[in-house]
């Protein structure tokens, strides 16, 4: 074959460019990470050198840096990059089956139905430790599940998904609200990481749920991932293409709730970092392709950095949901402005 | 690729709780052009839906080469049927050449790579629909009549000897309509592709069916040749309009002109134009 003219379009040249600039996007998200992961590690109150960060990660014994570093500083990050890397995956499947920004969990209810269940077993129940995760979990999914069930009309509509959501949201909240009201002062430390989110006493033994959910969940939503491609055409040209819409959504709701649950239990309800995590990925990584690992990196690196801001650049500590929250809000009302202009996805 | 038999057999439909279809039969011709026409909330786009699997029917079936969609797995079905939605969704930033490479998913699956065979099935879509120099324009920077164009090649790229297609011609302005269905015949022509479409203008329904199915209380009410179907009695029937049928010069085909109830010519002058040329 002769040499095509250098105007002429290649689809295999264009599909070669795409995947190269993809790929060097998530090498670049990658190692930012694991550049503010290194940061966190050797630099907080204390500075601690690279070589005894390096020492306390191969597990060798280190007077001081292992208290710090081993103890306090990497289980934080870990949590903190797993609970992010669970937030942004889920958050984007969500916002791109639906194909509105505004659908992600934590704007829909699960989160909110995760946090008000917390508080509900603190306060009145008087529970404890674990046991509330188990409750967070488990309410977080039977209200996803119900606002499904509530939103079913000759199958799901996105938008009606989304206001049965807020609907759910608003009611969840004042529950919360009132709950508060009666609550014993004794409880309000532990309430409050369920309804900010925050890894405040994180331990090292907490990330294992993390990371099961991350495979489990994780590897169904990229198995999946070719499916939801094809349904941000519509249900009914995906369906022309062959796909399976209800088992897709069914598949990609019940892991992204999953994802959302799981590390809602372990660190609360960090603020909007599933909301934000796609549109920021949206941004920098464009809309050709699918966005499940760049808005997974960029939730891990969300959560990551808010918490290192809470902790050391602000004048008091903050959990990292409250940096997130004010992060996320004024996002929040620019989508509303801007979707409502376009009725633009992602 | 050889032409495809479908069929319709006793179809019952529903759409938002009630009876759509009732008792619907109808043969597409294989290789052919059959369009649809009939009055608004008749049944047309739902036939089109039960007949891509889109809505399961309440009774009856319909079969492709002899064999129920509805038992036909969605991916194999995609493989030889297309269909082509009233509004499709153009996400945003999304380009033509990654939405017309979407055509090729159900030739694909979790494990197999991308092939020089779905590079060229999605470069002949794109010359065939004449929008090659368009590929990496984002879609939704792009005109009616050229998304409309991109749509048709997404469909191509499916390689169904089956395409459906659901008032392809709406919002388009008349040069654009005929650029599209111009596009339809070729397809037929050159690919043997079996078309079957919901239109809404009549006189562009009878100048490019092969085979034109008027559809009126969920049931076909007449199928056969446009100059056969086109008729003022018909036309009564399945519209409740009076109008009078022509010959159309250019085509051979019938015209219809609706009988309103203002700016109507002398009754006698305008019969004996009828007569003159429709001998």
């Amino acid at each position: 074959m002769t040499t095509l003219p250098l105007d002429r379009f290649s689809l295999a040249e264009d599909r070669r460019r795409l995947t190269l600039r993809r790929g060097a996007l998530v090498a670049v998200l990658a190692a930012l990470l694991a550049g503010v992961f290194a940061l966190t590690l050797s630099l907080g109150q204390s500075y601690t050198p690279p070589g005894e960060v390096l020492r306390v990660l191969l597990g060798e014994e280190v007077q001081g840096a292992g208290f710090t570093v081993g103890q306090l500083r990497l289980p934080r990050a870990v949590l903190s990059v797993l609970a992010g890397l669970s937030f942004g995956m889920a958050g984007v499947a969500f916002q791109t089956m639906l194909r509105n920004p505004l659908a992600s969990p934590d704007i829909v209810g699960v989160s909110s139905g995760a946090s008000a269940a917390a508080v509900f077993a603190i306060v009145v129940l008087s529970m404890k430790g674990p046991a509330v995760s188990v409750v967070a979990v488990l309410a977080g999914l039977a209200v996803a599940l119900s606002v499904y069930g509530l939103s079913f009309r000759n199958g799901v509509a996105g938008t009606r998904l989304i206001l049965v959501g807020i609907g759910v949201s608003a009611m969840l909240e004042s529950l919360v609200a009132y709950i508060l009201t009666q609550a014993p002062e004794w409880t309000l430390q532990e309430v409050l990481r369920w309804l900010t989110g925050s890894v405040n006493g994180a331990r090292l033994d907490q990330a294992m749920p993390l990371l099961a959910a991350l495979l489990v969940f994780g590897g169904l939503l990229l198995g999946c991932a070719r499916n939801l491609m094809a349904l941000r055409l519509g249900d009914d040209t995906a369906a022309a293409l062959g796909v399976r819409v209800s088992l897709t959504r069914l598949v990609i709701i019940v892991s992204a709730v999953g994802l959302i649950a799981t590390a809602t239990a372990v660190t609360g309800p960090i603020a909007f970092v599933a909301f934000l995590s796609g549109p920021i990925a949206a941004r920098i990584a464009g809309t050709r392709g699918s966005l499940l690992i760049p808005s997974a990196l960029v939730g891990a690196l969300l959560v990551l950095a808010g918490d290192y801001v809470g902790q050391f650049l602000l004048p008091i500590r903050y959990p990292v949901g409250v940096v997130t929250g004010a992060l996320g809000a004024p996002f929040l009302i620019y989508l509303l402005v801007r979707v409502n202009r376009s009725g633009g996805s992602l | 690729m050889s032409a495809r038999s479908l069929a319709v057999e006793k179809l019952w439909a529903r759409y938002d709780e009630a009876d759509v279809l009732r008792d619907l039969d109808l043969v597409i011709p294989p290789g052919r052009i059959t369009v649809i026409v009939g009055a608004n909330a008749c049944g047309k786009s739902t036939l089109l839906r039960a007949m891509s699997r889109l809505l399961a029917p309440q009774r009856g079936q319909v079969l492709l080469d002899g064999k129920s969609i509805h038992r036909t797995p969605p991916r194999q079905l995609a493989q030889v049927l297309g269909l082509l939605p009233q509004s499709p969704i153009a996400p945003e930033g999304m380009t033509v050449a990654d939405l017309v490479s979407r055509g090729r998913h159900p030739h694909q699956n979790l494990f197999s790579r991308w092939t020089r065979k779905d590079d060229e099935a999605v470069e002949g879509a794109l010359a065939a629909t004449r929008i090659t120099e368009l590929a990496e324009r984002p879609i939704d920077e792009l005109s009616g009549g050229q998304r409309q164009r991109v749509w048709i090649a997404m469909a191509l790229a499916q390689q169904t000897g089956i395409l459906l297609l659901d008032e392809p011609t709406t919002f388009l302005d008349v040069r654009h309509q005929v650029e599209v269905l111009d596009l339809l015949v070729d397809l037929n022509h050159s690919r043997r592709t079996t078309i079957v479409m919901v239109l809404h203008d009549l006189n562009l329904a009878a100048r490019y069916a092969d085979h034109l199915v008027a559809v009126a209380d969920g049931r076909v009410h007449a199928a056969g040749r446009p100059q056969d179907v086109l008729t003022s009695d018909t036309i009564r029937q399945v519209f409740g309009v009076e109008s009078r049928v022509i010959t159309d010069p250019t085509s051979g085909r019938p015209i219809m002109i609706p009988l309103g109830r203002h700016r109507i010519l002398d009754a006698n002058v305008d019969k004996s134009a009828v007569e003159e040329t429709c001998p």
